[in-house]
């Protein structure tokens, strides 16, 4: 074998000029994870899968509230008859005949009647509990949505094997996950903004129908405030799955892996914590309380908890017995750990086929 | 002080340089203890047979992989440490490259720009251009990726490498899937691309290729380096005399002339060698520097015989690489591929390409 000379130097060669043509952006960190974040949302922007999965998310969103609308719609066109209250059973005369102490309403109190009646079936196409639904369409369904999106732009990489490609350019594999996770984020934000605008918009278009204004008597500062939190609770909701996606795609180096892996856990957490519940309620005493107790360390149950407090100030109702702070500690820790953990698994993985 | 700025000179001109770089997959030892020396403006060709452990050792050079043992030094800096310095200043195709296939060509470029931190959007759309005329793919740049040949696909491997205007390009088998025409224009490519003091680093299975356009090869076999240096002193070591002579007698009595001149102290004759072809012509072939061949005119002339035909002969990248990967391979096998190869005397006569495609895949390369 031919002798080698072994290079002492340590301290880096001179970078040579480039051709004119090659135009650099800044290299700071920050600069260069927002230009990995625009690479990935031009990635998703220009694939028809995502193009789909926005469609069916609006066409659900808009689905659903000409489902609601559909009471308003038969309201509108049933009988004045139906409005009419029931007269009380009484051993009066034989049927068919009037009955003396129960005359007909008269036409004011028919009309009056259906409009209460209207006003009832077309509640949830007007605000704010259009806003609630629309929020829930979102987390039931578009949670499905987000997780294959995300779980597909992150699985992806392994399994078109780009990430070579990705990994030999320059920026470190930290910064190649944080722009995943910065693009979950973003995806989370538009996709919950996208769903609830077209479900409140949709409503209200429906909402037409009824004839019926739209009060904004509930609306205060506060009512607005609490929205957005609710909004963003939503948001949250979302970008911790595809978290999830992330982790399991990175895991099991597939979209596939990625998918399954979030939508395995999106379905069995609640079926969990049913079966979790029901054994802690038959076993009793201490160990029972301890079975209770785990499914509020679920990420379901503590999303399910923030959206609760908050939908108290706008909805009404009553609040959670899960405190804002247990559910933030207990999602923060979840995203901790599948970021940590994915950002773990690149960083220690040899990169081959 | 002197010996000191020679020093400094030489070290500042080494661009990659490895030291008992040693990758282990278990009990596997990919690559073993490896020390290379790439120095600027080099085409070095990185040469092995397959499974030699060449991906592995640009794997790790691109910090794909972590060696287990030893360390590669690029442009100076630690590859274990310093590696975000030392990418941007490297374009390279690792195995068959891969992109979005739902982008185009010149919408997969614009990701890959973005990711080596040229500046997004339209920005960078002359440079794209120049890439792509420059690997003759504008006219498909916006066509999707996934409808593109595999010729097409690895000449958007060559773009994406060439995009940022790199000082060192690392080419695995980067005439994977291109005709005899788009081996001609990469080998133009690198050749221009040295012009402009780019340094390539090339792995390749396709000797004949590697010996027109790198200066300096390594060759590897399972994992160990078993030669690394200027092609042209490789190539002089296989340096020989062809002689025809009109009998087979004539043959015989030439050999016995020159092993006797050889072991007077005509050392520079290594070795004679009659070999038969398949037509039953007999030649005799004289190990020796080709600047001898007078000599050994002169030599069997004066023991009256008279060459019919006299050439030298350069010799080959291929025989070298044959000579060299062979001497480890055990005697059954080395019997058996000179079967496939047409006989014992074939391998050595031709170096037959189909001798040297026999330890790969197939895969082409330049």
């Amino acid at each position: 074998m031919s002798v080698t000379h072994q290079s002492n130097t340590e301290g880096s060669l001179p970078l040579p000029g480039r051709t004119d043509s090659v135009i650099l952006g800044r290299q700071g960190y920050a600069f260069v994870l927002l230009r990995l974040i625009g690479m990935e949302m031009y990635k998703i922007r220009r694939r028809i899968m995502s193009k789909v999965l926005v469609s069916i998310a609006i066409i659900i969103a808009i689905l659903v509230f000409l489902l609601f609308s559909l009471n308003t719609f038969f309201v509108l066109n049933a009988p004045p008859e139906s409005f009419t209250q029931p007269c009380p059973q009484s051993s009066g005369p034989a049927q068919g005949q009037s009955q003396p102490n129960c005359p007909p309403p008269s036409a004011a109190q028919v009309a009056q009647l259906r409009e209460g009646a209207l006003r009832s079936a077309s509640e949830p196409l007007r605000l704010p509990n259009s806003l609630s639904i629309a929020v829930q369409i979102a987390l039931s369904a578009g949670t499905i949505l987000i997780i294959i999106l995300i779980g597909s732009s992150a699985g992806g990489e392994f399994s078109i094997g780009t990430v070579r490609q990705m990994y030999t350019r320059g920026p470190t594999r930290l910064q190649f996950l944080l722009a995943k996770v910065g693009i979950a984020a973003l995806c989370a934000a538009i996709g919950i903004l996208t769903m609830s605008i077209t479900g409140i918009l949709t409503g209200q278009a429906l909402n037409a129908l009824s004839s019926i204004p739209q009060g904004f008597a509930f609306l205060s500062a506060g009512w607005i405030a609490h929205a957005l939190l609710y909004l963003l609770i939503a948001m949250l909701d979302w970008f911790i799955y595809a978290t999830i996606a992330i982790f399991f795609g990175t895991l099991g180096r597939s979209t596939v892996a990625g998918i399954v892996g979030a939508l395995t856990w999106l379905f069995v957490e609640p079926i969990l914590g049913s079966i979790l519940k029901l054994v802690g309620t038959f076993s009793q005493g201490p160990f029972g309380n301890f079975l209770k107790a785990i499914p509020d360390y679920f990420i379901g149950n503590n999303t399910g908890a923030l959206l609760q407090n908050q939908g108290q100030y706008i909805f009404g109702g009553s609040g959670s017995s899960l405190s804002n702070l247990h559910a933030l500690v207990v999602l923060a820790v979840y995203l901790a750990a599948f970021i940590g953990l994915s950002w773990w698994i690149n960083e220690h993985r040899d990169v081959t086929n | 002080m002197l010996q000191e700025n020679i020093e400094a000179s030489f070290q500042s001109n080494v661009i990659i340089s490895t030291s008992r770089l040693t990758k282990a997959f278990g009990r596997l030892v990919a690559v073993n203890d490896l020390h290379l020396q790439v120095m600027r403006g080099d085409v070095f060709g990185f040469l092995g047979p397959n499974g030699s452990g060449k991906t592995t050792t640009i794997r790790m050079l691109l910090g794909l992989i972590r060696p287990t043992a030893g360390r590669a030094v690029i442009f100076g800096m630690d590859t274990t440490q310093q590696m975000p310095s030392i990418l941007p200043r490297i374009g390279a195709i690792v195995e068959t490259p891969v992109f979005y296939p739902y982008l185009s060509g010149a919408d997969n470029l614009r990701v890959i720009g973005a990711a080596s931190g040229m500046v997004s959007g339209k920005a960078n759309q002359r440079r794209i251009d120049e890439v792509l005329e420059l690997v003759e793919l504008h006219a498909q740049a916006k066509m999707a990726y996934r409808k593109y040949s595999l010729g097409m696909k690895q000449r958007l491997g060559i773009a994406a490498a060439l995009l940022t205007d790199p000082e060192l390009v690392l080419l695995d088998e980067p005439t994977n899937g291109l005709d005899p025409a788009g081996m001609f224009e990469i080998r133009q490519l690198i050749h221009r691309l040295t012009s402009l003091g780019k340094t390539i680093f090339l792995s390749s299975h396709l000797l004949n290729e590697v010996q027109q356009v790198c200066n300096r090869v390594a060759i590897l076999q399972k994992g160990n380096l078993i030669k690394q240096g200027n092609v042209l002193e490789l190539l002089r070591g296989s340096e020989q005399v062809l002689i025809k002579l009109n009998t087979l007698e004539e043959i015989q009595q030439a050999k016995i002339i020159l092993e006797e001149a050889k072991q007077q102290g005509a050392h520079w004759i290594s070795a004679v060698h009659v070999q038969t072809d398949r037509q039953g012509v007999s030649t005799l072939r004289v190990d020796t520097p080709k600047s001898h061949s007078a000599e050994i005119n002169a030599l069997l002339a004066h023991n009256n015989l008279f060459a019919a035909e006299l050439h030298p002969y350069e010799g080959s990248l291929e025989e070298v690489f044959l000579q060299l990967t062979t001497q480890s391979l055990s005697s059954g096998m080395r019997q058996g591929m000179a079967a496939l190869a047409g006989g014992s005397s074939a391998i050595q006569q031709t170096g037959s390409i189909y001798g040297v495609e026999r330890f790969g895949n197939g895969k082409g390369g330049i």
